[in-house]
């Protein structure tokens, strides 16, 4: 039997996916094999090596300090988590109020133009001396979040169209309910694109940040931890860890991103 | 409400009495009430709305446009009045400052006697894009209105299941606005704007985005919803065709500045018929006449 493939098929489409995936991963795996067998350096452990001692991480925790594996992730969590919904609280009402009053936005431009270029990172160092340790981290966050959610606030609220504001005014509404029934709505999927875009330039924020932050652990710490000691596969180990989570993280927020536009009936 | 059965004009005849439930369910709203009672001693045939010398001048860097220059107009109760005139005359701008969008330059829009100051649920308006809430539901579009207004949700739901039903979306009332054809989205347009029995509805062509054939549908709708509820129109289009169909008189607008050319009165009874004779030779006069005004200079 001949094999056909029909691109309209939602099963055949699935399949291609999974095969092409799995393929990628393949190549990738080789890639990294051979690389570790050619450099011939402790720095880059191979496949099987690095599994053994995700393995051992998950099963031991981190055996110079004995925390587990899980006390770590809800560390970084915590804190991610943190950062993210402060950065939400602040961006918010000002996207808003940028949106609707131009004279602020215009105000406010050159301050933001100036900050944004910043890489979030950059005030790690600041953000541990001059604060603390323990909410230096979620201000990382909350710096790295904040520029792109205020941005596409800012971006939703200007894009709304006037039509629909006309259209509110002819039934009668004031100005505090078009702000309620149609300024607020209309903006909710670009309010989920900055989510979206913020969530995964949080999370590269997070692990940098714990890098710089001993006492608060966290699953940056101990990729820090494992390198200074020279153990590359722990390191590599919380690599994964980190990409795992990474991907969970940008894909519920995609999959929120979507959800929202569509009930709201706008595409971002 | 008034009954007209002593009106003498025979343009109005088609129109029966107002839905009497759903006014009754206004009524029962202070602030819808206390409207209705002040313009219930306007009668149909009486004037509602005069538009007395308005002018509108829009600024912009370079120059002034002129787009609207003593213009003079009074609305009877209960009457369809067709706008037209050649493209960017300034008909949508005569709208949108009845509707309170726009302030006008000069000159005054009084509705009952009153001077219109900003928009208002009194006038309502549909829009050539539907401009519909893409994130609430057929029923939700219709419904807010009468949110804005502070009306139960009992009554809302109960108003707007009749104006759905009667512009015939019963079995799209929960469907979102994507999920429609245009013909359905301007139907919901409709229903939105009578429902709150605003004693003007203003019509920017409301049939302009649609194709032929969807369009004489809607406007044979048009008429039938108008033969179940009492509405004073002003009806923009740059259908001829439309106009005579629909209207019980026609005003016809000069280039810009938008000036009154001629006013044409319509006087056949409906459903008019479009292959008529009479009806095929004022279309064909009035075009003629607005192919001479679109030449000119
Ligand atoms: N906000 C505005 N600012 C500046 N000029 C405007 C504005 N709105 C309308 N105009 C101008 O006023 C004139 C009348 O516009 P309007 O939209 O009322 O015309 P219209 O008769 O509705 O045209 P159409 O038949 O194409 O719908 C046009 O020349 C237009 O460019
Ligand atoms: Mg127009």
């Amino acid at each position: 039997m001949i094999f056909k493939y029909d691109k309209h098929n939602k099963y055949h489409r699935f399949a291609r996916t999974l095969l092409i995936t799995a393929v990628s991963f393949v190549i990738f795996v080789t890639v990294w094999w051979e690389l570790s067998v050619l450099a011939n350096t402790p720095a880059i452990p191979n496949p099987l090596q690095t599994i053994d001692a995700l393995i051992n991480l998950i099963h031991k925790g981190d055996t110079f300090t004995g925390v587990s594996l899980g006390t770590y992730i809800r560390s970084s969590m915590t804190t991610f988590i943190k950062g993210f919904l402060m950065a939400l609280a602040v961006a918010l009402p000002l996207g808003l109020l940028l949106g609707n009053f131009k004279t602020l936005n215009e105000l406010a431009t050159p301050i933001l133009e100036i900050m944004r270029p910043i890489a979030p990172i950059a005030w790690a160092p600041i953000f541990m001396l001059a604060v603390n340790f323990r909410t230096g981290p979620m201000l990382v966050v909350f710096v790295g979040i904040f520029f792109p959610l205020l941005t596409n606030i800012t971006f939703g609220v200007k894009k709304i169209d006037p039509l629909l504001v006309d259209a509110a005014k002819t039934l009668g509404a004031s100005q505090s309910q078009i702000f309620m029934k149609v300024l607020l709505p209309s903006t909710i999927p670009y309010v989920m694109n900055g989510i979206k875009i913020g969530l995964g330039i949080g999370w590269m924020c997070i692990v940098a940040a714990e890098l710089y932050a001993p006492p608060l652990g966290g699953i940056g710490f101990y990729l820090a931890e494992q390198a200074t000691a020279g153990y590359w596969p722990g390191a590599y180990a919380a690599i994964v860890i980190i990409a795992v989570l990474g991907l969970l993280t940008t894909g519920v927020a995609d999959y929120i991103h979507r959800f929202a536009s569509k009930r709201v009936g706008v595409e971002v | 409400m008034n009954k007209d059965e002593s009106t003498p004009r025979k343009m109005f005849d088609f129109r029966k009495k107002p839905m009497q439930s759903a006014d009754d369910a206004a009524a029962k709203n202070p602030k819808t009430e206390r409207r209705e009672k002040f313009y219930a001693d306007i009668r149909e045939g009486e004037t509602l709305l005069d538009i007395t010398d308005l002018r509108i001048v829009f600024k912009t860097d370079e120059k002034e446009i002129v787009a609207v220059d003593s213009f003079t107009l009074s609305v009877k109760k209960g009457e369809l009045i067709s706008i037209i005139g050649p493209s960017g005359c300034g008909k949508t701008t005569i709208l949108r400052a009845i509707a309170g969008l726009i302030e006008p330059t000069g000159g005054s829009i009084r509705i009952g006697g009153n001077e219109c100051k900003g928009p208002g649920s009194d006038r309502g308006m549909i829009f050539q894009d539907f401009a519909l809430f893409p994130w609430r539901t057929v029923r939700k579009n219709v419904e807010f209105g009468m949110e804005i207004a502070g009306i139960p949700k009992e009554e809302r739901s109960e108003r707007a299941e009749r104006y759905i039903k009667l512009v015939g979306l019963d079995k799209f009332k929960d469907a979102r606005v994507h999920e429609l054809s245009g013909g359905m989205k301007q139907r919901v347009g409709i229903a939105r704007a009578f429902v709150n029995h605003p004693e003007v509805t203003l019509m920017d062509e409301p049939f302009g985005a649609l194709d032929a054939q969807t369009r004489n549908i809607m406007q044979a709708q048009l008429l039938r919803i108008l033969q179940n509820t009492e509405q004073t129109i002003i009806f923009v289009t740059h259908s001829v065709d439309e106009a005579l169909f629909l209207s019980d008189r026609v005003v016809m607008l000069t280039k810009r500045p938008a000036r009154i050319n001629r006013i044409i009165e319509v006087p056949w009874p409906r459903p008019r018929d479009r292959s008529d004779h009479d009806f095929v030779e004022m279309r064909k006069a009035i075009l003629d006449e607005l192919e001479k005004e679109n030449v000119m200079n």
